[in-house]
C-alpha cells in the first residue's frame, strides 16, 4: 500500500506537472500582488452611530492651514472641540483620550500635537462639559490626494472622527526626510534610521537557521529517518558526533548573542525605557461664560424630509441683540443664510450654507427670553447618516448653537435632548 | 542528501532500479519539507499574530515588562509542538528552529509587503521580534539531553531568558532619548507618535504596567524569569499537543 502511494506520487511529479505547478504559483502570485491598491476615500465616520457622533465631541473652528503641499512641507490642523455635557451613557467618558489624525496610513506624519499649550504625544484627560483647543503639525510624506480628519480616540469609547478635508501632496516619498535631534546632540533621519542594521541582524539569524535546518535535512532527510525511528533505530541517528556538532553550534550561537548584546551596549551606552503615562490637568479654553442660555423644549426628526425641528427657549443675557447663525453637530455645519452672507471656507460635504432657519428671524433683544423653533434641513443630514438617529437606541441629538451680535461677537450654547422620529412627510411637531 | 535502503525499505518489485527508488525518496523529502514549512508558517503566523499581535507589530509596544513576558510564552506553543513532531518521528533536532524561521519568513513578508508596501509604515516601526537563537537553544538542549522533560525545564527557562538579550541589539538604538516640544521621548515612542496609526491610539500600549516592581528599575530579568517559568508549563502542554497532532493512521487496503 505504502509503495503504491509513493509510486503514484512519483508519477505525478513529472516535468509537465512541475511546470503546471510553477505556472499556477506564478499566476497566484501575480493576482495577489500586482493589482494596485486603490486609495481609501473615507475613514468610516459615517458608519458610527449618529447619537455617538452628535453627543460626544462637537468640533468647531476646524482649519487646515494648507490643502496643497509638497513632500516635506508642513501644515497645521487646528480647531476647538466641545466635550458634550450629555455624554452618552453607552460610551466611556474621555478620561483617557488621544489626539489623532484620520488618514490612510502615515501619508502625513504628525510632528507635534498640542491641546491648549500642552504638547500631547501621549494620552491625556478631558472633562465633560469643557472646550479644548488643539493643534496638530503635520508634515507631508507621500504624494497623492488624501482625506485628512482630526480625530480623538477615547479609551473604551473608540475613535471619534471630526471633519475631514482633501489634501493634495506633490513630489515623491523617496525625498522625504524626518530629521530628529537626539538628546546627546546628533541628528538622525528617523525615516530610515536603523533599518539597514535591522535587516542585517534579522537575516543573519534567519540564514543561520536555514543552514542548520538544511544540514540536518541533507543528512538522511525525512523519510529515511522516519523508517529508522520506526524500526527502533532512532538512537543511532543522534550519536556523540551529532551531539558534538550541536554543542559547538550552541556555543557559537550563545557567543554571538553575547557579542551582539555587548556591542549594542557599547554603541548605545545611554538608553531610556519607553515613556508612557496619562497627561492630566490640561486646562480647557479660558472663555467668558456665554451670555446666551438655551433650554431645550422638545424636537422631532422628519425622516423623509431630512428635517430636524427643535423647540428651544433662548435667553439673551448680553448687552447686544443676537441672532442664531449656526448649528453644528458631528462635524457638519448648518448655516442661517440671513446671518452668514458669505460662504465660509469649509469642506463642501460638511457645509450646509442654507441649512438652518428659525421660526422668528428677528434678533433677540438684550434681556429678552423667547420661545423659538429651529429648523435644520439639508440632504447632508441624511448623506452623513445622522438621520439614522431615528434608529439608534439612544435617540437623542446634540450639538452647538452659535448666536451672533451685530458687532460680530459669537456666543456658543450647547443644545441636545430626545427627538421624536416622524416617518411621514409633513408631520407636525 | 544521502539516502539508502539500509532500513530494509520497500524497494522491491515496484521500482526499476535502486537509483529510481532513492530519487523518489529524495524528491518526496523536498516536497515534504516545503509543505511542512508552509503549513508551519501559516499556522504559527496566525497563532502568533492573534496572541502577540501589537507587541510584535510595533516598536513602541516593545517594552521591558509585557513584551518579554508575553511574546516568548505564546511563541513556545508551536516550538514545543513542532519539536515533538520532528523529534519523536524523525529524530530531527530542527523543530523549534524550523518553526521560528517559518514565522519570521511569514512576518517579514507581511511587514514588508503589507505594512511598508501598502500602508507605508517604515520598517523601523514594524519589524518583528527576533526569535531564531531561542530556536537553536531549544533544539540543541533536546538533542543533547534527549529528554523532553529536561528540555521543558532547561530549554523553557532559557527560552524566556534569551528573548530580551536577543532583541536588544536592534532595539537599543531606538531607546536613545530625544526632547520633542519639551517632552522626553525615546525614538521608539517618537516613531510611534510621528507615523500616524488611526486605529492604534497611544493608550492601548501597555508600557510597563503590572505589579512586578520588587527589583526597581531592573524590570527585564523579573519579566524574563516569569516568562521562562510559564514557558516551561506551556512546553509540557504543547509537546503533548504536537504528539497528538503527529499521530499517523493508515487505512488497510481491505478497508478501501
Amino acid at each position: 500500500m505504502k509503495s503504491l502511494n509513493i509510486q503514484s506520487l512519483a508519477r505525478c511529479v513529472t516535468a509537465r506537472a512541475v511546470r503546471l505547478w510553477i505556472f499556477g504559483l506564478a499566476v497566484a502570485g501575480a493576482i495577489t500582488t500586482l493589482p494596485a491598491a486603490t486609495p481609501a476615500a473615507a475613514h468610516g465616520e459615517r458608519s458610527q452611530q449618529a447619537f455617538l457622533r452628535m453627543r460626544t465631541l462637537n468640533w468647531y473652528d476646524v482649519k487646515w492651514s494648507k490643502t496643497e503641499l509638497n513632500v516635506n512641507d508642513e501644515m497645521e490642523l487646528t480647531g476647538k472641540v466641545h466635550v458634550f455635557s450629555g455624554w452618552p451613557q453607552a460610551v466611556a467618558k474621555p478620561g483617557e483620550s488621544f489626539l489623532n489624525v484620520g488618514e490612510p496610513g502615515p501619508v502625513l506624519i504628525r510632528k507635534s500635537a498640542y491641546v491648549g499649550e500642552v504638547p500631547v504625544p501621549r494620552t491625556f484627560s478631558m472633562d465633560v462639559g469643557k472646550d479644548y483647543e488643539y493643534k496638530i503639525v503635520l508634515k507631508a510624506r507621500r504624494q497623492g490626494r488624501y482625506h485628512v480628519h482630526v480625530q480623538i480616540n477615547v479609551k473604551d469609547g473608540g475613535p471619534i472622527v471630526g471633519p475631514g478635508q482633501w489634501i493634495t501632496i506633490k513630489g515623491d516619498m523617496k525625498d522625504f526626510t524626518n530629521p530628529v535631534t537626539l538628546l546627546e546632540g546628533s541628528t538622525i533621519d528617523l525615516e530610515t534610521y536603523g533599518i539597514t542594521w535591522t535587516y542585517i541582524y534579522h537575516f543573519f539569524w534567519m540564514a543561520a537557521a536555514a543552514a542548520w535546518i538544511l544540514y540536518w535535512f541533507m543528512t538522511k532527510g525525512i523519510i529515511v529517518r522516519y523508517w529508522q525511528v520506526k524500526a527502533g533505530k532512532g538512537a543511532q541517528l543522534i550519536g556523540q558526533d551529532e551531539k558534538r556538532i550541536g554543542a559547538i553550534t550552541l556555543a557559537a550561537v550563545l557567543l554571538a548573542v553575547i557579542v551582539f548584546y555587548a556591542a549594542a551596549n557599547k554603541e548605545f551606552p545611554r538608553t531610556l525605557p519607553m515613556q508612557a503615562g496619562l497627561l492630566t490637568g490640561i486646562s480647557p479654553i479660558d472663555e467668558p461664560r456665554s451670555t446666551v442660555a438655551v433650554q431645550f423644549k422638545g424636537g422631532s426628526y422628519t425622516v423623509p424630509g431630512r428635517e430636524l425641528r427643535i423647540r428651544v427657549k433662548v435667553a439673551n443675557n448680553g448687552k447686544e441683540p443676537v441672532r442664531l447663525g449656526e448649528f453644528t453637530s458631528a462635524g457638519l455645519r448648518f448655516l442661517n443664510p440671513e446671518v452668514f452672507t458669505s460662504r465660509p471656507d469649509f469642506p463642501d460635504y460638511l457645509l450646509a450654507d442654507r441649512g438652518l432657519s428659525v421660526s422668528d428671524p428677528n434678533p433677540i433683544a438684550p434681556g429678552e427670553t423667547r420661545d423659538m423653533e429651529v429648523i435644520v434641513q439639508d440632504a447632508r443630514f441624511d448623506i452623513e447618516r445622522l438621520s439614522d438617529l431615528a434608529y439608534d437606541t439612544d435617540s437623542q441629538f446634540g450639538g452647538l448653537l452659535f448666536f451672533f451680535s451685530p458687532s460680530g461677537e459669537r456666543q456658543k450654547a450647547e443644545v441636545g435632548g430626545p427627538v421624536i422620529p416622524r416617518f411621514q412627510a409633513g408631520a407636525a411637531l | 542528501m544521502s539516502a539508502s535502503t539500509e532500513t530494509g525499505s520497500p524497494a522491491g518489485k515496484t521500482w526499476k532500479s535502486k537509483e529510481e527508488f532513492l530519487g523518489c525518496v529524495i524528491l518526496t523529502d523536498w516536497i515534504l519539507l516545503v509543505i511542512l514549512f508552509a503549513v508551519l508558517l501559516g499556522s504559527f503566523h496566525i497563532h502568533y499574530m492573534l496572541l502577540a499581535g501589537d507587541w510584535d507589530f510595533w516598536i513602541d509596544f516593545k517594552d521591558r515588562r509585557m513584551w518579554p513576558t508575553v511574546a516568548p510564552i505564546v511563541a513556545m506553543c508551536f516550538a514545543a509542538a513542532s519539536q515533538s513532531f520532528f523529534w519523536t518521528r524523525f529524530r530531527l533536532p530542527i523543530g523549534a528552529t524550523t518553526v521560528v524561521l517559518a514565522l519570521l519568513v511569514g512576518e517579514w513578508i507581511n511587514r514588508y509587503d503589507n505594512f511598508w508596501g501598502w500602508t507605508f509604515f517604515p520598517i523601523n516601526l514594524v519589524f518583528p521580534s527576533a526569535l531564531i537563537p531561542m530556536g537553536f537553544w531549544l533544539d540543541i538542549v533536546l538533542m543533547i539531553s534527549g529528554s523532553w522533560l529536561i528540555t521543558a525545564v532547561v530549554g523553557g527557562l532559557g527560552w524566556g531568558l534569551l528573548f530580551y538579550p536577543i532583541n536588544w541589539p536592534v532595539l537599543a538604538q531606538y531607546h536613545q532619548a530625544a526632547e520633542i516640544d519639551g517632552v522626553l521621548l525615546t525614538l521608539a515612542d517618537l516613531i510611534g507618535f510621528n507615523y500616524v496609526r488611526t486605529g492604534t491610539p497611544e493608550y492601548i500600549r501597555m508600557v510597563e504596567r503590572g505589579t512586578l516592581r520588587t527589583f526597581g528599575k531592573d524590570v527585564v530579568p523579573v519579566a524574563a524569569f516569569f516568562s521562562g517559568f510559564i514557558s516551561m508549563l506551556v512546553y509540557f502542554l504543547w509537546w503533548n499537543m504536537g504528539k497528538w497532532f503527529s499521530t499517523t493512521k493508515y487505512l488497510e487496503i481491505e478497508e478501501v
